[in-house]
């Protein structure tokens, strides 16, 4: 996967977006400063990884259910 | 206020107040007394209601409920009627509770009196507790640290004696930590135990309302109260009614206990380490057994999880984010721009990976009863620090604070942090204690046999030094 730019999160968020964003919050998803979380490039590398995983015809969680022992 | 009285159980002050040893006006009088004169340094309320809660405590003389009287105070993202809740947001700043929480309205009914509303980050968007807007709480035990968060409130409170108990919200450890930073008993129950009708929600799929105590007794007392299907919660869980505090003093001996092989025990500090193992040698010597256990592969656990918070958060901000955009911290605003570029598939992906998440960690709960963990890798982290260094490897400090808990808030199992022991900088060490879905009566009743052993004792925190930071 190529690597994200800032040319494309600019045209996600202003073209396809449910919300108006910020400059600098653009800016932020490809050169983060706040470090409160993790940076979406490295978020994206991994979700990259996980897509690899077969995870067969697994459905996604529901409501949790009493353990059977 | 007598220290005793502030720093009581909830036990004991049911048992002073039924006997008449103390009224009801007259304990949350001491209360606001001490909120009066707590809260400076502390930062633990942002809405501090004990004028209106002295007027209810006089209705409650006399009163026969279960909790007539008992002072308590919530995270404010639960709803109060008539009362703001913020969310520790100025998005909120005109936002006052038509009605009360589903957990508040079970507390009042069982006669316990809201004291007020208590700090947390904002929108619960994080587990350092930092809030610009209403002040950071400080630890008790060393103020130039933090409370932890996200329901810092919660904890501070605790601490510097202000409730006698409090509730909170757990999406990736948000009781457990601040609870084991603060020496208090943090527990999460089952997904879908507690109801979350009339709490400000982050993240629907995560978000677990919580319990904070001064002693395991008082958790299962106040859990019994609050647990129960609600019909406005979507996630709530039809199961039958239960006394948690019933079994509690039964001991461990018989119980299978699961040591994790790998991630729970990595990349922790030293003295927490030692702490867990003096935890670990004295549940084997009260009869349990220890029984290695290997969890799924941990590497992309805070992934998926990032995952699905940051779209559900989106989402539930959406009207808001519109209206009021401008006036969301920095930091939130960014995580929902990241909740905005995650692909629908990715979404859905992760939360196929908490299908197979709560697969495997079943599967070892065939083998064993319990599973105990360290609750934090390191002790409360200074005010304002970033990052904190583990084992040679630098972490931002929201990511290592959560390391151990974060998981089961995506598998949904009861999971208790509990006090065992003072670290040499003078600051609480807490253990964790995961159980199987619904079985918190069994988690609690091991927290108790720790608590029960003075070993684990931990000491108040010293007041009389705090000033304000």
């Amino acid at each position: 996967m190529e690597r994200l730019t800032k040319s494309t999160v600019t045209g996600i968020c202003t073209q396809m977006t449910s919300q108006l964003w910020k400059e600098a919050e653009i800016s932020e998803l490809t050169d983060p400063k706040l470090g409160v979380i993790t940076g979406f490039q490295d978020l994206l590398e991994e979700l990259d990884a996980l897509g690899k995983i077969d995870l067969g015809t697994l459905p996604p969680a529901g409501a949790v259910q009493k353990d059977t022992v | 206020m007598h220290e005793d009285l502030a720093y009581a159980s909830v036990r004991h002050l049911r048992h002073l107040l039924k006997n008449s040893a103390i009224g009801p006006r007259e304990l949350v009088s001491l209360f606001a007394e001490r909120i009066s004169a707590h809260n400076d340094v502390s930062k633990a309320y942002i809405t501090d209601t004990s004028a209106l809660a002295e007027r209810e405590a006089d209705a409650l003389e006399g009163t026969e409920a279960l909790f007539g009287g008992i002072p308590f105070a919530s995270k404010d993202l639960f709803d109060v009627k008539g009362v703001p809740t913020t969310a520790g947001s100025r998005v909120f700043y005109d936002r006052i509770a038509d009605r009360d929480s589903t957990c508040v309205a079970r507390l009042r009914k069982a006669g316990a009196v809201s004291l007020g509303k208590l700090n947390a980050h904002e929108f619960a968007y994080g587990a350092t507790g930092e809030n610009p807007h209403f002040g950071t709480c400080a630890n008790a035990y060393d103020p130039t640290r933090i409370a932890g968060g996200s329901s810092s409130g919660s904890a501070a409170a605790l601490a510097f004696g202000l409730a006698a108990f409090t509730l909170g919200t757990d999406t990736g450890g948000s009781v457990r930590v601040p609870a084991a930073f603060c020496g208090q008993v943090g527990l999460k129950p089952t997904a879908g135990l507690v109801p979350t009708t009339g709490v400000v929600p982050y993240c629907w799929t995560l978000d677990h309302v919580g319990i904070m105590a001064r002693t395991v007794t008082d958790a299962a007392d106040i859990l019994s109260v609050i647990a129960g299907f609600d019909a406005e919660d979507p996630g709530s869980v039809n199961v039958p009614e239960e006394n948690y505090a019933a079994g509690l003093e039964e001991g461990v001996s018989g119980l299978r206990i699961g040591i994790p092989r790998a991630f729970f025990y990595e990349r922790c500090d030293a003295e927490i380490l030692s702490h867990v193992e003096a935890v670990k040698r004295f549940l084997e010597d009260e009869g349990a057994k220890l029984v290695p256990v290997t969890f799924p592969d941990m590497s992309q656990t805070r992934t998926v999880s990032l995952t699905i918070q940051m779209p559900e958060a989106l989402s539930a901000h959406s009207t808001h984010l519109r209206d009021r955009g401008d006036l969301y911290g920095e930091d939130f605003r960014a995580g929902l721009a990241v909740g905005q570029c995650i692909l629908a598939e990715q979404y859905i992906r992760a939360k196929r990976f908490i299908a197979r998440y709560r697969q495997e960690t079943s599967r070892i709960f065939k083998d064993v009863d319990l599973v105990l963990t360290p609750a934090t890798p390191i002790i409360a982290p200074k005010l304002g620090q970033s990052h904190v260094m583990v084992d040679g490897v630098s972490e931002p400090t929201g990511n290592a604070v959560t390391r151990y808990s974060t998981f089961f808030n995506m598998t949904g199992n009861p999971a208790v942090s509990v006090p065992c022991g003072m670290h040499s900088e003078g600051l609480p060490v807490s253990v964790q204690l995961v159980g199987r879905y619904f079985e918190e009566a069994l988690v609690l009743r091991a927290s108790r046999a720790i608590e029960r052993n003075d070993k684990f004792a931990i000491p108040l925190p010293d007041l009389r030094t705090l000033k304000k930071q």
